[in-house]
């Protein structure tokens, strides 16, 4: 009895990665996040496609980070987190669909400009 | 990419220069005379005794629940008193900077507070009540009572918990120093945006309460993970999800608050903190930013938060009534239903902090009423209160006054809270005192259920009751000053009062400001009350001694267990039969059965890692600060260097022998959370494999 409290190989649910696992997991998520980096500061995409390859790139930095660093997959010892994982899916939409909706309703009540870019170009104390 | 900095910077000490140290404020003098004066006779005292090995080996390094639950409330209980001195501050500035003629003293034109104090005292205060005295405590009691009620003999992760109290406690640390180093933040313990940006406040104040804030919430995100798990996996056989006490189910909704709105909050303080340190342009008013992204994600946790805060009380509360009413809880299941339906309203109601945003009729229309559905399961709780004291034999103990006490505030802050929840309501009353007075009808409803559960649990960890005279003539001290202060706010409220002045322009409103006064005074006598209360109580601990059920008519699992509880907690893992398992047992006249002999308890060993861990992380965030780049990459590394150390510790625990159990269930005093143990790190596990 004793002891296999302690020996995290006895326990498939707590044994989350090894070492290549984490350097690898870390390696792609500072890569993924570095690209969104680059790609936000190059200003060089229209609005709609841009929210799309931010939007991708953190999804796939949220998959690596969960199969990479956590060892996540569908097996039975691994239920209570995969299971956690989905039970946010819900308040994410939640959240982040309320956000969209209510800036959406305030850009339209407060925020109509000719010209929506200028509001880009205006000078700001910290410059 | 750094951002630059106004006044001197040196590669060696950051922004730090002595003129950061604030010796010139009489107030700041005073309070650091007495600081220094605390910290020489508690150090003295230590020394004097010869304590540093105990309190190190005993304290400081522990894994175990208990003392870390009472680390965490010592902790909240300090800070309290410190938020206490801001909000003495706040209205004694208030009553004497009245109308233009007001006289000034102190460098201040009206009353004796300049403007950028007053602000660091509210903001101070806000922060310092809400995430350093009513969080700790609460997260105390949830470590203290939730193994115990659940049969467990610890966390599910011991080591874990350790660290989380001192990531707590190192934060709460940093908060203090920024009194005599520096300065807080001027901002509001929301962070008034865009207020708090680098160019609207240039000093060290917002860095010291966005990092405290940032450390700290790693601890209670990490403590939330611990108490899920161990709600979830550690309950003693039998014990069903339907025969688990209410304060463990309410500690399970809440830290489900707690564990999903915390990294919401370290979000945006990170994007924040990249506007402040990177120059970037998330929350300014132009470069593509906008305002308001901030004050969405604060509230997007911050209403949660406040449930995070509430959820726990009401837990207590479930415990405390039906103990003192002598009955089973009225509606239980209703009460669980209740707790996850609060929990889970919770993520769908933050807009209501900003309806005068303008997000236009249709969204404040629908998160004013998904604000007032959380009113049908908090009248759900309120009733099955009711329906259990009704025609019950109630003794009016101290920790069921808090409660009676708690059941009133809740009715106050309630109702003021769905006027609130009213749009055109709000657009008259919203940044009035008005709502200061809603929601300190309810964090001091957080307060009473804080101080029944102090004096409820009490004899469970420390084997003796706290005196009652004292306790009630705290009580009532307290509650009275209590409906002075607030009842006297309302009505400022409704006068036009808005919140955070330093100085109170309308001479109308003196005699409020008065009577507010007045309350203060009251809470002042209250708190000698609550000292002497203290000190008669250890005074007379052999009178007060306590059974292992303090209170005679207890139900839950907890009370099974001698009192003082040993660290070890059960001497055999109980057996769960029902909900309410000790009052089934006690009708069975099976409380007081003694098993025939005991097996070998397998217990964690101490560990100073968590400790050290916390220190770096406070350490760090002092760099962090003051932009101290070279400290900052040191601690940091090191911190990192510690956890990856520590995550290659076996920590293989030892074995308590049945000789040592039987002689401590004998003498409770041997195994108690103020005693010594000695060394069994020889009792390896290896040694009795047999087991
Ligand atoms: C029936 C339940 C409740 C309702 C309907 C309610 C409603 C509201 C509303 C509408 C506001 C915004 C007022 C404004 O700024 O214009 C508010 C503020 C607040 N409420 Fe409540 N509330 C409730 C329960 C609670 C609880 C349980 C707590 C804490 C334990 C709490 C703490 C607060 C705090 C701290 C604020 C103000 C924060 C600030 O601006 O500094 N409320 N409440
Ligand atoms: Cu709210």
């Amino acid at each position: 009895m004793a002891g296999s409290h302690s020996d995290p190989l006895a326990h498939p649910e707590v044994r989350m990665g090894g070492a290549m696992r984490y350097i690898a997991g870390f390696i792609s998520t500072v890569a993924l996040m570095g690209a969104a980096l680059i790609v936000t500061l190059r200003h060089d995409m229209g609005y709609e496609t841009y929210v799309e390859v931010v939007g991708g790139l953190a999804a796939l930095a949220l998959l690596s980070q969960a199969v990479l660093f956590y060892g996540l997959d569908i097996s039975r010892a691994q239920i209570w987190k995969s299971v956690s994982l989905i039970l946010t899916v819900p308040l994410f939409i939640i959240t982040v669909g309320l956000t969209v909706w209510m800036f959406q309703s305030l850009d339209q009540r407060t925020m109509v400009m000719p010209n929506s870019a200028a509001a880009a170009t205006q000078p700001t104390l910290l410059q | 990419m750094q951002v630059h900095v106004p006044g001197p910077w040196s590669p060696l000490f950051g922004r730090l220069t002595l003129d950061q140290i604030p010796y010139n404020i009489p107030i700041l003098q005073y309070t650091f005379a007495g600081a220094m004066l605390a910290a020489i006779v508690v150090v003295g005292a230590v020394l004097y005794f010869k304590k540093v090995g105990y309190f190190w080996r005993e304290w400081l390094t522990t894994v175990d629940h208990k003392k870390i639950g009472v680390m965490y409330i010592v902790i909240g209980l300090v800070m309290l008193f410190r938020g206490f001195a801001d909000g003495l501050l706040i209205r004694t500035q208030q009553v004497l900077a009245n109308g233009p003629n007001a006289p000034g003293y102190m460098g201040a034109q009206h009353g004796f507070l300049p403007p950028f104090h007053f602000d660091q005292v509210y903001s101070a205060h806000g922060t310092i009540m809400i995430l350093f005295a009513a969080t700790p405590i609460l997260t105390g009691f949830q470590n203290i009572v939730v193994p115990l009620q659940l049969g467990a003999r610890d966390m599910a992760f011991p080591y874990m918990n350790a660290l989380s109290l001192w990531l707590t406690a190192g934060a709460a640390g940093l908060v203090m120093l920024s009194l005599f180093v520096g300065d807080f933040s001027a901002a509001g313990w929301v962070g008034l945006i865009p207020l708090t940006e680098l160019p609207y406040s240039p000093s060290t104040g917002v860095d010291y309460w966005m990092w405290a804030i940032q450390i700290s919430s790693v601890g209670t995100t990490l403590n939330a993970i611990n108490m899920i798990v161990t709600i979830v996996e550690m309950r003693a056989p039998g014990m069903t999800w339907f025969r688990m006490p209410i304060f463990s189910w309410t500690t399970l909704s809440t830290n489900i608050i707690g564990l999903t709105a915390f990294p919401v909050l370290g979000v945006a303080l990170a994007l924040l903190g990249a506007d402040r340190y990177l120059g970037t342009h998330f929350f300014t008013a132009g470069m593509g930013g906008n305002l308001m992204l901030y004050t969405n994600l604060f509230w997007l946790w911050g209403h949660p938060e406040v449930y995070f805060l509430i959820l726990p009380v009401f837990g207590i509360l479930s415990e405390v009534v039906p103990t003192f009413c002598e009955k089973p809880l009225f509606g239980y299941v209703t009460m669980v239903a209740a707790s996850f339906a609060i929990a889970g309203v919770s993520w769908v109601v933050w807009l209501h902090h900003f309806f005068t945003m303008g997000a236009g009729p249709d969204i404040n229309g629908f998160f004013s009423v998904a604000t007032m559905l959380v009113g049908i399961p908090t009248g759900v709780k309120v009733f099955n209160w009711a329906f259990t004291m009704y025609r019950a034999r109630i003794t009016y103990t101290v920790p069921m006054l808090w409660a009676m006490f708690g059941l009133f505030l809740l009715l106050a802050g309630g109702l003021t809270g769905m006027m609130l929840a009213i749009p055109a309501v709000n657009y008259t009353v919203h940044d009035s005192v008005f709502v200061i007075a809603h929601f300190h009808c309810m964090v001091l409803l957080v307060v009473a259920a804080a101080f029944a559960g102090v004096s409820y649990w009490f004899p469970k960890v420390f084997g003796f009751r706290l005196d009652e005279s004292w306790g009630k003539a705290f009580f009532w001290t307290f509650s009275i000053a209590t409906l002075i202060v607030f009842t006297a706010m309302f009505a400022l409220g409704f006068e036009g009062e808005t919140r955070r002045l330093d100085w109170t322009f309308n001479t109308a409103w003196k005699p409020m400001l008065v009577v507010e006064e007045i309350g203060m005074i009251l809470y002042v006598i209250s708190l000698a009350c609550f000292a002497l209360m203290l000190v008669f109580s250890i005074v007379n601990r052999k009178k007060n001694a306590a059974g292992p059920d303090a209170w005679g008519t207890s139900r839950t699992l907890e009370w099974l267990t001698p009192s003082p509880v040993p660290f070890y907690n059960f001497a055999v893992t109980p057996q769960v039969n029902t909900r309410d398992e000790l009052a089934w047992r006690r009708k069975h006249g099976l409380d007081k059965a003694q098993p025939e002999h005991f097996e070998a308890i397998h217990m964690p060993s101490n560990t100073g890692m968590p400790f050290v861990i916390g220190m770096l992380a406070a350490v760090w965030g002092f760099a962090m600060i003051w932009r101290i780049w070279w400290l900052a990459a040191i601690s940091l590394t090191a911190l990192i260097v510690c956890v990856i150390i520590r995550s290659f510790y076996k920590n293989e625990g030892y074995h308590l022998q049945p000789e040592e159990i039987a002689a401590m269930e004998r003498d409770l005093a041997l195994g108690s959370v103020v005693s010594e143990q000695p060394d069994r790190s020889h009792h390896h596990y290896s040694h009795v494999e047999a087991h």
